[in-house]
């Protein structure tokens, strides 16, 4: 069994939202990316996206371009990600996904790429610049579905119903649901139109949904329940990260997980 | 090959007046031609987030209508005509030729449109989408200045809000393009992310749109970019090669041997091989920025010359300048336009079937070419232009004096003034300008 479906069964039968957090691999570096990873274990996340960076992240807003840059910089490399998810994940039951673009994929070969990542622990692949429609010319679900990696659609508030029942044919574990038009990013409210939209692709679609994209601290996890899945964080994170003193900076992001979590139950 | 456009008409007559008759159409297929998905070969496609996806179908289909509806194509052509100031000369250079001594040299001089370049082609035509979509706002990226220029010409023209995105290292060196794209009411965005040059600012103007969807259409200045960029661009400039097939034609009664034009993204070039792909007998070839020294990387912008390995970046499959992991290099060339990391699909394939060459010429090639150019002929061409230039320099004193080679001069050397002062070190300049600024 993927861990994903271990994990949403756990989450349903304890009556609750999930929480995905995001971890860009070698933001602010490799080490202290790994100690970020293990802080988000410790504290009880639900799942964890670990971003192999890249030089040009299109859906990515100002947050995670610079984690991005930063990480590219520092030349963290494929191999260190494959590296960091067998570190950790091999020991956890927790899953963690790697969230990239598909050119990282695909310059290390996509059969490759799938089938390192699922020996490395990996649970499932978020590409969101890899749309169904591309599926035919690069045979990427294929091979990540070879090998036991869950392929995690993405969807946005501008998916139309026709584009929603073709994701939805090829949903695995859970869809991620991009809950405004914009980049990623996080912002003071929820959208507007959150709840109809998300009422939108659940017409469609019969997975658990998981929603990112603008969300930022507790009180929008307690907003989303009844209407997600999963909550999903990732720039907020960087952000209290990199605006906390360096000897405060793990304590902090890690007080700041727990109040996430508490806001799960 | 589907082409709507007979040289010399109904008889064996030739009329000058192309655009008094609409027989002619830029829209017409090759075997180089994209799938229905996009696909030119195993290049191009659509590989953008699901946010874009519904966005770029619908372009694709109202652009499809487009093609099918007179009423559009007469629209363009007018605006090419009377706004644009097309058709532009093909003018044998004679001096160049002379002292060259080998091949006959014609200038396809793109640089007397409007606005100084050949991306008012593309932007005209795109404006005229924009509004049938009724949309309220342009979005573009330039890189030497001249597509953001057309994009915030038509912006005004046609009544739409703009904003552009420029690399920082861009914003500075083509300074003149951002008073004018300012001063036509656009809003230009120095991009700081990356390279903070060409690539960046695509990014930017992808991101932009994401956020933006409903209201905004984004103006891509080249043939690149997801489906249906690449072909959309490829039409609206096909002008430039039909224009020469007639041209020739009028001219030399045969069509030319050669064609030669930089390739950045590759829109101005596509727009002059385009009408000729098919004709096997007329030779091709692109100039890619060969920069200060093409053997390290982030030294030039040259794809297509060994360094370049295939990627998919911004939407679309090619050849791009990155590492063994796949993350896109910095750049360099003395021409912001030719400064990419990436290549349009049509062009990686027409290089992977060997229907079109590619080479590199230097900086230091380009600079000689200019002031050469400009000293025989009186014809000072843009920095990107300069590069098919120097290379037709090269090429044209190896052939024969009766094979004919058509050079496109795809813009107007006038927004270079400040790289050409710095780099040509005129004394004189550097003193007006200092002078200029107490």
């Amino acid at each position: 069994m993927n861990k994903i479906d271990a994990q949403l069964k756990k989450i349903k039968s304890q009556n609750r939202i999930g929480l995905m957090t995001h971890i860009v691999v070698g933001y602010p570096d490799l080490a202290t990316s790994k100690n970020l990873l293990k802080t988000m274990l410790e504290v009880g996340v639900d799942f964890i996206e670990l971003q192999i960076p890249f030089s040009d992240p299109l859906a990515d807003g100002p947050t995670l371009m610079v984690a991005n840059q930063l990480a590219v910089q520092h030349n963290t490399s494929v191999r260190q990600s494959m590296e960091l998810m067998a570190a950790v994940s091999l020991t956890t039951s927790t899953p963690i996904l790697f969230m990239t673009y598909f050119n990282i994929v695909f310059n290390y070969g996509v059969a490759r790429f799938c089938q390192e990542a699922s020996q490395a622990g990996c649970s499932g692949l978020i590409v969101p610049d890899m749309p169904l429609d591309e599926e035919r010319y690069e045979g990427f679900i294929e091979q990540a579905e070879k090998f036991d990696l869950y392929v995690i659609r993405t969807l946005a508030p501008s998916s139309t119903p026709k584009r929603l029942r073709l994701n939805a044919q090829l949903a695995k574990g859970f869809v991620y649901f991009a809950g405004r038009q914009a980049t990623t990013g996080s912002q003071r409210e929820l959208d507007n139109n959150l709840f109809s939209n998300i009422k939108k692709v659940k017409q469609y679609i019969d997975k658990p949904v998981a929603v990112g994209f603008g969300i930022s601290k507790p009180e929008h996890i307690y907003e989303l329940k009844n209407h997600a899945e999963i909550a999903v964080l990732g720039s907020k994170v960087v952000n209290i990260y990199h605006e906390s003193a360096s000897d405060m900076a793990i304590k902090n992001v890690k007080i700041f997980l727990q109040s996430l979590v508490d806001a799960t139950h | 090959m589907v082409l709507n456009f007979k040289v010399g008409g109904e008889g064996t007559s030739f009329s000058p007046h192309i655009f008094n008759n609409h027989m002619k159409s830029i829209f017409f297929k090759t075997e180089y031609d994209a799938d229905n998905y996009g696909h030119f070969g195993t290049f191009g496609g659509r590989y953008v987030p699901e946010m874009l996806m519904p966005a770029l179908e619908e372009l694709a289909a109202v652009y499809d209508a487009a093609k099918q509806d007179p009423d559009f194509l007469q629209e363009l052509m007018d605006l090419y005509k009377n706004y644009d100031g097309r058709p532009t000369p093909l003018y044998f250079a004679k001096n160049l030729t002379k002292q060259l001594g080998g091949a006959k040299i014609y200038l396809k001089n793109e640089g007397l449109n409007h606005t100084g370049a050949h991306k008012i082609n593309h932007c005209l035509g795109q404006a005229l989408l924009a509004k049938r979509m009724g949309k309220k706002r342009l979005i573009a990226e330039t890189g030497a200045g001249q597509h953001g220029l057309a994009t915030a010409t038509v912006a005004a023209k046609f009544g739409f809000a703009c904003t552009v995105y420029m690399g920082a290292v861009d914003y500075e060196r083509q300074r003149p393009n951002v008073f004018f794209m300012e001063l036509l009411g656009a809003t230009v965005v120095p991009v700081e992310h990356g390279t903070k040059r060409l690539k960046d600012a695509v990014t930017a103007a992808l991101q932009d749109w994401i956020s933006n969807v409903d209201d905004s259409y984004y103006l891509l200045g080249s043939a690149l970019g997801p489906h249906p960029y690449p072909s959309m661009v490829r039409d609206f400039q096909s002008i430039i090669g039909l224009e020469v097939k007639e041209q020739i034609m009028e001219q030399e009664g045969r069509l030319p041997d050669y064609l030669v034009a930089c390739v950045g993204g590759g829109s101005n070039a596509l727009g002059l091989f385009n009408a000729f792909l098919e004709n096997k007998e007329v030779c091709m070839i692109g100039v890619e920025a060969g920069g200060r020294d093409i053997t390290k990387i982030g030294e030039h912008a040259a794809r297509l010359q060994s360094a370049g390995k295939i990627g998919v970046v911004e939407g679309y499959k090619s050849y791009f300048l990155q590492n063994d992991d796949g993350q896109v290099q910095s750049t360099h060339s003395i021409s912001a336009g030719l400064d990419y990391a990436g290549i349009g699909p049509e062009h990686a394939l027409l290089f992977e079937q060997g229907r079109v060459a590619y080479h590199a010429v230097s900086d230091a090639q380009v600079i000689a070419a200019l002031q050469l150019l400009a000293q025989t002929e009186g014809v000072i061409p843009a920095l990107e232009s300069a590069h098919a230039v120097a290379y037709a320099i090269k090429l044209a004193p190896t052939l024969d004096d009766e094979k004919i080679m058509v050079v496109n001069v795809s813009g107007r050397g006038d927004k270079d003034i400040f790289i050409l002062g710095d780099i040509l070190g005129d004394e004189k300049w550097k003193n007006y300008l200092k002078k200029k600024s107490q």
